[in-house]
């Protein structure tokens, strides 16, 4: 249980560590400014600090409430024999859910408290340092902030929210099915409905028409700026919304691109053998690595704007560049701790995935698929959903990028054209960089356990 | 394992795959369970051999080890003219990757690939496009296996005795030295049955194949040239090719005599 449910604390906690990292953080700062600025920029600047952590924190509560699900659903699925056993018993499927539902609290609770102190403690500790380095000024500040209870709050109830919805197929389950034989278990719920694709492609649409007026609009007026903002929010929900149209196929592109080997072909088939979990695996990623390439290339591009329309006041330029380059770098970070709780699950549903094919393993080794053969499988899996996430993020944030910069200053003076982009390559690296690791961390556990099962013990032959 | 380097027990030159005095144990002290308790058996090149015997008279556990898919608690497997208590992983991997062809029990198919790509499975593992031999071999087994039509489906879409014969297409394909075939025909019916054990019986006599079958069908035993009965964890019996309804008798016998 403790084991299953680990990664559903660490997720929890994660969340709620950052949420309530971001409220000491801005109340602490807040208590600075108010300790030594005029009352009125301090009062603006606490407000704009509680916006932005509000986004942040919302982003990570998404990625976090996805990942969940998707253990949950994973949860489920390993245990459809017991619950099925329970139902032929004479358990209700209403009184089998909500179990799960109450674990799903369970884990909320204990993971949003483990955050809260590990949040508040970790911003003690920076505050400290940054007293003694005489960076911040020694104002009083309490660190009981009532406050924090809201992302704590945040967090049990989404948590529980990903467990209601991620044990869906507990009612699928029949009493039959503590009968039928070792068969694997498909976990994928009823087909996403209709509904909801519609709806995805809809706030795509009007979206991408938004978007296009936006920069259209950018030419004349900066207030491009405001349509273009509304229709990438609107387009991107429509993307993560359909991101069960989208990111499957996305799957078999990438998976056809890894090659036509034995080992690569068994990986871009498990890719895509449940594509509800892979898209819930990979959908984090892609919301982070888009949001972070956006920031990128929107404020890189506007960067190369500005000095190419004030390229004869070069140290002007100078300051903003280094302005520039703070704001993107505090942004992704901000971002990359979603990121960090979507590489969790991608972690977790790797290897659950694994532990349940045990057996298909085993087959594999039997039939004479080295220890190597088997590694690679796994790493090319973890890759391919990885390499998915950060292609698609890649290419959809350099869109809303050049769109965002182009709304705003396209009817600057001396403006570019329209065909100009800024690309932040070493941010780009970076995004690549933090990709590969996560592939290869996502692989070690289950390839060291793949590998380690005989081939007949993995086949329960019996 | 032990120090001295292991001498191949018997002269036959011929042996595809021997076992010699194993011993199969399954947990320590009062819990153990024997599943084998000193068996020897070897199987020639071009020799069919049936293995019957009560359920749980370690029949699987022996093909498991034959095949080297599993190490014994003591005793010696030889496949060809290597001893897998010597072969690290990967050595055994490739041995059983070049040699040795299997159907299971059950689960005997990849789920992810349909049945044309289960059956080329072994060949892409090797890294090796099948000749054209060998592709026309793989057309006329699906072909008698009456999967000709069926190349597309995954396992899943298949009845439990389709899987079984994709699996046993599969062990053929490549003309392994050994197949071990754990109840092959143990989800068929009679006609489709007796096509199998043809195509099994085929395989040792025309190209000298080595073929292990375990089965509880004396119908099927009775194909065999040899069969070796077990009970309990020994070889209780040894006898070469018998009648259907004599198997049938002595298996009673047996089982009489528990
Ligand atoms: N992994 C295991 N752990 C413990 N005991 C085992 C294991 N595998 C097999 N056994 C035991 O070893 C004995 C022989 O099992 P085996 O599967 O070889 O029998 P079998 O002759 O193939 O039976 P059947 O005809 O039912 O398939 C049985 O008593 C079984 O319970
Ligand atoms: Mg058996």
């Amino acid at each position: 249980m403790i084991r299953q449910h680990g990664s559903g604390v660490l997720v929890a906690a994660l969340s709620s560590a950052f949420g309530v990292a971001l409220l000491q953080g801005t109340g602490l700062l807040t208590a600075a400014l108010r300790a030594d600025g005029t009352t009125g920029t301090s009062d603006t600047v606490a407000a704009l600090l509680r916006i932005t952590s509000a986004v942040f924190l919302g982003l990570a509560l998404y990625a976090g409430a996805v990942v969940t699900t998707n253990t949950f659903a994973v949860i489920v699925a390993g245990r459809v024999k017991a619950i099925a056993l329970r139902r032929l018993l004479g358990s209700t499927a209403r009184a089998e859910r909500g179990a799960v539902a109450r674990e799903g609290l369970v884990v909320g609770a204990v993971g949003a408290a483990i955050g809260v102190l590990v949040g508040s403690v970790g911003v003690a500790l920076i505050a400290a340092g940054a007293r003694v380095a005489d960076v911040l000024p020694a104002t009083p500040y309490s660190y009981a902030n009532p406050e924090v209870l809201l992302p704590a709050a945040a967090v049990v109830l989404t948590t529980w929210l990903a467990a209601v919805v991620g044990s869906r197929r507990v009612l699928a389950v029949t009493p039959m099915q503590a009968l039928g034989g070792a068969e694997e278990v498909s976990e994928e719920e009823s087909r996403a409905s209709a509904l909801r694709s519609a709806a995805a492609i809809v706030l795509g649409a009007i979206g991408a028409l938004l978007l296009v007026g936006g920069v259209a609009l950018g030419v004349v007026s900066f207030a491009g700026l405001l349509v273009a903002f509304v229709g990438g929010i609107v387009s991107f929900t429509g993307i993560v919304l359909g991101a069960h149209l989208v990111i499957p196929r996305a799957l078999r592109l990438v998976g056809r691109l890894m090659g036509g080997s034995a080992t690569t072909r068994l990986a871009a088939e498990n890719a895509v053998r449940y594509p509800q979990r892979s898209t819930r695996s990979t959908v984090g990623l892609l919301i982070a690595v888009t949001l972070i390439t956006t920031f990128g290339v929107a404020i890189r591009t506007f960067g190369d704007m500005i000095e190419a329309a004030a390229g004869n006041d070069p140290v002007y330029y100078a300051n903003t560049e280094a302005m520039l380059t703070a704001v993107t770098t505090v942004f992704s970070v901000l971002i990359g701790f979603s990121a960090v709780i979507a590489g969790v699950g991608l972690v977790n549903s790797l290897s659950l995935g694994v532990l349940q094919r045990t057996r298909e393993l085993g087959l594999l080794r039997a039939l004479g698929f080295s220890a190597r053969q088997l590694r690679r499988m796994i790493l090319a899996e973890s890759g391919q959903l990885v390499l998915t996430a950060v292609l698609l993020g890649l290419v959809l944030g350099t869109v809303y990028g050049w769109a965002g910069a182009h709304s705003l200053l396209g009817a600057a003076h001396g403006a570019p054209g329209l065909l100009f982009i800024g690309f932040p390559w070493a941010l780009a690296g970076i995004v690549v960089g933090g990709g590969v690791l996560l592939t290869l961390i996502a692989s070690v556990a289950p390839s060291r356990r793949a590998t380690r099962v005989a081939p007949v013990e993995a086949l329960g032959a019996l | 394992m032990s120090t001295a380097l292991p001498v191949q027990p018997r002269t036959a030159v011929d042996a595809v795959a021997q076992v010699h005095q194993v011993v199969k144990r399954y947990g320590s002290g009062d819990a153990a369970v024997h599943a084998l308790r000193g068996v020897d058996l070897e199987v020639r090149r071009g020799e069919f051999v049936a293995i019957m015997g009560p359920s749980g008279s370690g029949k699987s556990t022996l093909m498991h080890l034959l095949a080297g898919l599993d190490s014994p608690s003591s005793g010696e497997v030889w496949l060809g003219e290597r001893e897998i208590g010597a072969l690290d992983d990967t050595a055994l991997t490739l041995l059983r990757r070049e040699r040795i062809g299997f159907v299971f029990q059950a689960f005997n198919l990849v789920p992810t690939l349909d049945v044309i790509g289960n059956v080329m499975l072994p060949f892409e593992l090797r890294g090796a496009k099948p000749t054209r031999e060998e592709r026309d071999l793989i057309g006329r087994l699906l072909d008698e296996l009456g999967l000709a039509d069926r190349l597309g489906h995954r396992p899943r879409e298949l009845s439990g005795g389709q899987q079984q014969r994709v699996a046993i297409a599969r062990a053929l394909a490549s003309r392994p030295r050994l197949v071990v075939a754990d109840e092959p025909t143990g989800n068929l019916d009679s006609r489709t049955g007796r096509e199998v054990l043809a195509l099994l019986a085929g395989a040792a006599a025309n190209h000298g194949q080595a073929i292990a079958m375990v089965t509880h069908d004396p119908v099927a035993a009775s194909y065999a040239d040899r069969i070796v009965f077990l009970a309990d964890g020994r070889v209780v019996a040894e006898e070469g090719r018998m009648e259907a309804e004599r198997i049938a008798r002595f298996m009673l016998s047996l089982e009489a005599d528990r």
